[in-house]
């Protein structure tokens, strides 16, 4: 298969931003095009060869390698191809992405998949903060696609989401779910405090106990059917979910009262406790 | 703040202490001062302190509500649901340190304001939580609105930290963490705030204006202000001018050097000199600075050619120098 390599020639000091590193951009530009897109660094702005070797032309598969945890914005509004990261990502990867792949091999930063609406993101490392959010001053964060974190996460976590899926493996900051209106988290590891705050709608699914907000309310414990299809969906994408997330008990609480109230947060209970409250 | 002292009949003072940080405050505008539609003054309002612990200013309040350190946004939210008549779960709520009629009470006492003001201060912007902390006390205003006109305003120290904010407003659209890069201003706090940038390390030159971050920052940026050429424009020696590679010593606002000033309710105060300084303003300084950068730029836009990029920090230090020496 045809694919684009582009290697980091050395560690970088400032923040270089580079839009164009995309499958959409590269798609039909030849090597030499590829080598004089334009990056930014600080207030200059120079050519994509000036930091990167690159080799291959005309493809959707773009393979990167290198500490990139510098380079932000890699993958910004793609909508078709793939990128494979070997190194560490910057911030903003896959922000405003309507579809394709996205696969690091390290961590990511900040703002991972902001406002995506498609595709597909998967971390094997941690992530930064603001993961599937919306951008400041932006009323809804990810609209669709999916986020699968192998390690932890930072705070505001799917801030504002409307639709989607973000799972994280690994613990997550505070606010997780932050203002949600719509879509799924699921949270395997421990959370930070405030999960779910301000949410409208949604659904925030937890297999570790959750320090919640005085204003969600108990709803119920039971068996919710509807999870076996997220799932079934997440084993399929090698996310490995815990025995007792398929068919076992979930505590449901709904909230926040200080919105519309509507968003729903899904505590799985320990096998050997079921029963017992998992919200303190 | 003439509105608040003219029509206030509720205050709501929140993580501050302004009996001790604000000395004037409570006598000029928001718990003594009679105006228009307040001529009782004290009498005439209800004072409600939230706070971790009983400061000075509790002595002032009519009620003081004792909240755990922390819990400042739990109690918030507790509040913006039960001034919507939502439901809230008492076991958690009293984690906060407060129990349900203390925050009833205070709901029904905001929704009978006739004006209700609340003033916040670090108590609540710089524990856990921080930008959602004010976020949640400005969003329970909001919420107030439905029902009786409410204000909420932070309660601003370091000089004139809120002219800043409102220059960058009107100038930008934006009150801080502004980046200039692309040639427009961008908006990101977090991804563009000067601790984040100074603690990751992606800065390599600072300028810093009439604040002392070397004395209030985390360590990791007041390390990496000390690793890059740091400028300080300061009237006086500061933690941060101790750092910096170059001090440029400013007259005094108000007292020897003319300008604007902005109270903290944004209202712009002109200032004039009682005093000569032997020192250049800061104005002067930073249209010097502004002159010399914009003579090294040919391409006019701020950015400088490549060769100014490899060329060695001690030409930009003998321009500044000439500066100085101007």
């Amino acid at each position: 298969m045809n694919v684009v390599t582009a290697t980091l020639k050395e560690e970088l000091a400032t923040p270089l931003e580079v839009e164009e590193l995309s499958p959409d951009v590269i798609a039909s530009l030849t090597r030499a095009e590829i080598l004089n897109l334009p990056a930014h660094l600080g207030n200059r702005e120079r050519r994509l060869g000036d930091f990167f070797e690159v080799e291959g032309e005309k493809s959707t598969c773009l393979e990167l390698h290198g500490d990139l945890s510098r380079v932000k914005c890699i993958g910004h509004s793609m909508t078709q191809g793939s990128i494979a990261i070997h190194g560490n990502a910057g911030m903003h990867l896959g922000a405003l992405m309507t579809g394709g792949t996205i696969t690091v091999h390290g961590d990511a930063g900040d703002w991972l998949g902001a406002e995506m609406s498609g595709g597909l993101i998967r971390v094997h490392g941690d992530a930064g903060g603001q993961v599937g959010a919306a951008y400041r001053g932006s009323t809804t964060g990810m609209r669709g696609g999916e986020i699968l974190i192998d390690g932890g996460a930072g705070i505001e976590v799917g801030m504002r989401m409307l639709r989607g899926l973000i799972s994280i493996k690994g613990t997550v900051g505070d606010f997780a779910g932050l203002q949600m209106k719509g879509g799924t988290l699921f949270l395997f590891g421990r959370a930070g405090i405030r999960t779910g705050a301000w949410m409208s709608r949604g659904t925030i699914v937890a297999f570790e106990p959750l320090n919640l907000l005085p204003t969600f309310n108990y709803a119920c414990t039971y068996e919710p059917t509807f999870l076996r299809l997220y799932v079934k969906h997440l084993q399929k994408l090698d996310v490995p979910v815990p025995e007792r997330g398929w068919g076992g008990l979930y505590q449901s609480f709904t909230g926040d009262t200080s919105e519309l109230g509507k968003g729903e947060i899904l505590v799985c209970q320990p096998a050997a406790a079921e029963g017992s409250s998992s919200a303190s | 703040m003439g509105e608040i002292k003219d029509r206030a009949d509720l205050v709501v003072v929140w993580g501050a202490n302004p009996a001790e940080c604000h000395p004037r405050h409570f006598a000029r505008y928001s718990v003594l001062a009679k105006g228009k539609y307040t001529p009782d003054g004290r009498k005439g309002r209800t004072v409600v302190l939230v706070d971790i612990r009983p400061t000075p200013s509790a002595k002032v309040a009519d009620i003081f509500l004792q909240i755990r350190p922390g819990k400042d946004f739990e109690a918030l939210t507790a509040l913006r649901a039960l001034v919507k008549g939502h439901r809230v779960d008492q076991a958690r709520l009293e984690e906060t340190g407060l129990k349900l009629e203390q925050l009833q009470d205070l709901v029904d006492r905001m929704k009978r304001a006739r004006y209700g003001a609340m003033f916040y201060g670090m108590g609540l912007t710089m524990t856990r939580g921080k930008h959602m902390n004010a976020m949640a006390i400005l969003a329970l205003g909001v919420d107030l609105n439905e029902y009786t006109r409410f204000v909420a305003m932070p309660l601003r120290g370091h000089g004139n930290v809120t002219g800043a904010d409102a220059v960058m407003g009107w100038q930008t659209g934006y009150p801080f963490g502004i980046d200039f890069s692309r040639g427009y201003p961008r908006y990101n706090p977090g991804e563009f705030s000067t601790i984040d940038l100074l603690t990751r390390g992606e800065v390599d030159a600072a300028l810093v204006l009439g604040a002392d971050p070397g004395a209030t920052m985390p360590q990791p940026a007041i390390d990496h202000l000390g690793r890059v050429p740091t400028i300080v424009l300061d009237n006086k020696i500061t933690h941060t001018s101790d750092l910096a590679r170059i001090h440029i010593t400013t007259a005094t606002t108000g007292i020897s050097a003319s300008g604007t000033v902005y109270r903290m309710d944004e209202v712009p105060l002109r200032v004039r000199p009682a005093l000569t300084s032997p020192y250049p303003s800061d104005e002067e300084v930073m249209r010097q600075i502004l002159e010399a950068v914009a003579a090294r730029a040919p391409n006019g836009n701020g950015a400088a050619e490549d060769d100014d990029l490899k060329s060695p920090a001690g030409d930009e230090q003998r321009s500044l120098e000439e500066v100085v020496a101007r």
